[in-house]
């Protein structure tokens, strides 16, 4: 009928037109503000469900990822978390009854009463990696890969929901059981996310998150301001498929704000006025790596990380997208970036149109901004597994037009030429991103760095030393001579103290690299050596000097074959059990993990090393404890 | 595909299909021909895996160091989960050396451990292709670790090919624990059987509480 076909073009043109409207704005808006906080349209389903379970592939020889084109897709932004209301409300003993997965009580709860509340719903969904691959099977927090990013504020404590929706049975590699870490929370034991303490389908936990600075039994209030962390991550950190579930996107950041670092670019008080402006002029740039299968079923699933069926990964992600384009504008722009791993290191260098590198400006590491800024120009960013570095590029000294590169030392699987020619030197199966500088900045700049970024808390007297020992024995990760065992504390720390912990890899076979990190409080390197030559003598040991990254306080320890780090750390304001592992998520979920307990008073301590001494003593190991402190 | 579904069919929008099961199965496991102890030819996917919950460790007649820790550990594993071995539950120990533990070598040897128990297999084969389950079972990327033919004897493979779920223990671990770990691969409960742990559980966590001041095990 020539009426209804009359109505229906009406109707598809109304429709584009809309569309075109839509762009236009879209478009206006990023000319306004720069880049816009946007995640693709393709980039997640809104479905609640049904979303079709994966036919992995197992195929053999596997194949390489398929093709696809360089700089076809924008950078995403992950959307900001929205702060929500909670039924049931959150409460200080778990509420069982109400759904909640069994935990201890919240410590300090009536001190740190929540102001904020938030849900993060981990579920089935699909995400497109690049728009010309067909969506590939993930978990994310709601729905989302990445996932929403929490914004928060030091003195706003936070309630963080976070609810197992997963699919009870999974045909994925994943196993649909979470325990969430805040990566690196001062967070009291029942909230971070301790790896045997996963809940199920159908459960949700809600994460007390303080927002408070370390040493608050010292300074009162909340804590320290010196102990300021700002880039946190959260994820998934469930024992032996931790690897599986942040491959399959379990994982996103959290930000918390303070004076210095303040959310925004105005002159306020005690700021340092660095780019600021979430997903406008601060930029969290998620890494990780993937492989995926050939088109099949609508989907360009991910390979499985399970078994011996894993085949090296070929692809890297930023923030959900492989070889993303970012437009900047004439100005300075601060990137977080965050390896999700679960494996790789990224090594990432600042590529100028003449392929020499540009200079990169590193202001915080691991959370932590450094005393002084120092500029990197030649040599990579190395940045092991949860590792965070927080750097600032200048795009004002480039023309409009020009586009810079950031360079990864490894190289992925692309399959197509470079739509643009590429600098001198640069291959690129080596691009990890590019920046294009599209025009001057309509934000005002923001003020030269600082020279001084922040004044670091009191150097740490240690009340006891300990050492871990990361070790390769009968072809198994171990560290103490022994793999991790959830139910068997391997050491206890008195509340309230300060120790120095030495970690040393003495893996003879592979010279293997460890990325280890400790939860609860940063510490402070003292020391790295290295052992030059440890077959012949195995007694000579040589310092090695610490690189301006290292200076800081860190949570994550990169410990290279033969190398010694020495270490300072405090464990103050909450009890209970937490960890030590190799953040590399292999070796993790193969047990390089250890426990360590914070207890209350000297008895508890006394008793607990007294059962830690007779536990090895069962295992056939030593007492890596003196007699009077077991008593 | 239509203009519309292009922009709106994202996914599939059938209802949520039945978790297929992985595909490609015999690629994964093999299916090699194996020798039980009893010398009974048997095909590795098809008669020992499929459908099942099955422990897997890898080990020889001969193995010193840990091997002998690991095995009388896995005997005590397999005392607290009697009722379900051979049942829904089985054990598998695979030689590393086949050109030397024959079906007689690895039955003297379970006599000797007393490990001739029922649902646990010794199994020996063509070294090509224990080499080959090796490899794809307990494979971890690494050059040295992976062609060191000794190594994995200190992990414990779980797998529950009917629902799809890997984990791994090191028999090392204590008792609780390896049982414990076993317990990740088994069929899933239903929500109200989960519901029902959690409850336990809590009770379990506030008398510990109550005692240490913080929750102290699982």
């Amino acid at each position: 009928m020539p009426r209804k076909q009359a109505k229906e073009k009406k109707f598809s043109e109304m429709s584009r037109r809309d569309v075109l409207k839509m762009g236009a704005a879209a478009a206006g808006a990023a000319t306004i503000l720069g880049p816009t906080v946007l995640t693709s349209r393709k980039s997640s389903v809104f479905a609640q469900s049904g979303v079709t379970e994966p036919v992995l592939c197992a195929a053999t020889p596997v194949p390489p990822s398929p093709a696809t084109t360089p700089f076809l897709d924008h950078l995403p932004i992950p959307f900001p978390a929205i702060p929500q209301f909670l039924n049931p409300a959150p409460t200080m003993n778990a509420n069982i009854a109400g759904g909640e997965a069994a935990r201890a009580p919240h410590q300090r709860w009536a001190q740190f009463t929540p102001a904020i509340t938030y849900q993060m719903e981990a579920k089935a969904a699909t995400h497109q990696f690049h728009s010309q691959l067909l969506p590939s099977y993930v978990w994310g927090f709601n729905g989302r890969y990445p996932a929403p990013t929490v914004l928060n504020a030091y003195g706003l404590p936070a309630i963080v929901r976070f609810k197992n929706s997963l699919p009870a049975t999974t045909t994925s590699f994943g196993t649909p059981e979470i325990t969430i870490h805040l990566h690196n929370g001062h967070t009291a034991s029942e909230s971070d996310g301790f790896a045997q303490d996963f809940f199920s389908t159908g459960l949700f936990k809600d994460n007390h998150y303080a927002n408070a600075y370390a040493g608050i039994d010292d300074f009162g209030g909340i804590g320290d301001p010196r102990e300021a962390m700002h880039t946190f991550w959260f994820h998934d950190h469930r024992a032996a498929e931790t690897a599986n579930s942040n491959y399959l996107g379990l994982n996103g950041m959290y930000l918390v704000y303070d004076e210095k670092d303040p959310g925004h670019e105005f002159n306020t008080p005690g700021s340092l006025r660095l780019p600021n402006y979430y997903g406008i002029t601060d930029i969290p740039l998620i890494l990780s790596e993937k492989r995926f299968c050939p088109a099949a079923n609508g989907r360009n699933e991910m390979f499985q990380v399970i078994g011996a069926a894993s085949p090296s990964t070929d692809k890297w992600i930023v923030n959900g997208k492989i070889q993303p384009k970012f437009e900047v504008r004439r100005r300075k722009y601060r990137f977080r970036i965050l390896n999700t791993g679960p494996v790789k290191t990224f090594n990432l260098s600042l590529i100028k149109p003449d392929g020499s590198q540009g200079t990169i400006t590193v202001v915080a590491v691991d959370a932590n901004f450094l005393e002084h800024p120092f500029d990197l120009s030649n040599r990579t960013l190395d940045i092991f597994v949860a590792m965070r570095f927080d750097v600032i590029i200048d795009f004002a000294a480039f023309p409009v037009g020009t586009k810079l590169y950031l360079k990864e030392n490894a190289a992925q699987n692309v399959g197509v030429p470079s739509p643009d020619p590429m600098p001198t030197g640069l291959a690129i199966e080596n691009v990890l991103m590019r920046f294009d500088v599209v025009g001057n900045t309509i934000i005002p700049d923001t003020p030269p760095i600082p020279t001084d970024l922040i004044e670091m808390p009191d150097p740490l007297v240690p009340d006891a030393s300990f050492e871990w020992r990361f070790t390769l024995e009968s072809g198994q990760f171990r560290i103490n001579g022994l793999p991790f065992d959830p139910n068997r504390v391997d050491h206890a720390v008195l509340k309230g103290s300060t120790e120095e912990w030495t970690l040393r890899n003495d893996v003879l076979a592979g010279n293997w690299l460890h990325p280890v990190h400790i939860h609860f409080e940063e510490g402070r390197i003292q020391s790295r050596t290295v052992r030059p030559d440890p077959v012949n003598q195995p007694g000579l040991t040589v310092p090695v000097t610490l690189l301006p990254e290292e200076l800081g306080r860190r949570d994550v320890y990169p410990l290279p074959g033969q190398h010694t780090v020495v270490l300072r750390q405090r464990f103050r304001d909450f009890v209970g059990r937490y960890l030590i592992h190799c953040h590399n998520m292999n070796h993790e979920d193969n047990f390089m993990m250890m426990r360590w307990d914070i207890v209350e008073s000297l008895a508890q301590l006394r008793d607990r090393k007294r059962e830690i001494a007779h536990r090895r003593e069962e295992a056939g190991l030593p007492s890596l404890y003196k007699k009077e402190e077991i008593g | 595909m239509n203009r519309r579904s292009l922009f709106t069919n994202f996914t599939d929008n059938k209802a949520p299909a039945e978790p297929q099961p992985r595909s490609n199965k015999v690629e994964l496991f093999t299916n090699a021909l194996l020798r039980t102890h009893e010398n009974r030819p048997v095909r590795f996917y098809d008669d020992l895996i499929k459908g099942r919950q099955v422990l897997i460790n890898l080990m020889y007649a001969t193995c010193e160091g840990i091997c002998p820790t690991v095995i009388l550990n896995l005997v005590k594993v397999h005392q607290a989960l009697k009722e379900r071995m051979g049942r829904n539950l089985f054990m598998y120990s695979i030689t590393l050396k086949p050109e030397v533990d024959d079906a007689a070598a690895l039955k003297s040897y379970a006599e000797m451990h007393n490990a001739l128990l029922p649902g646990w297999t010794f199994l020996t084969g063509d070294p090509y292709d224990i080499e080959t389950i090796r490899f794809k079972l307990f494979r971890m990327d690494h050059i040295k670790f992976d062609t060191d033919v000794t190594a994995h004897t200190g992990m414990l493979r779980i797998i529950n090919d009917a629902t799809n779920r890997w984990t791994e223990v090191t028999p090392l671990a204590s008792t609780h624990t390896v049982l414990q770990h076993i317990s990740w691969a088994d069929p899933p409960k239903t929500l109200q059987e989960r519901i029902e742990a959690n409850k336990a559980l809590q009770k379990k966590i506030d008398q510990e509480v109550k005692i240490f001041g913080y929750r102290r095990t699982i």
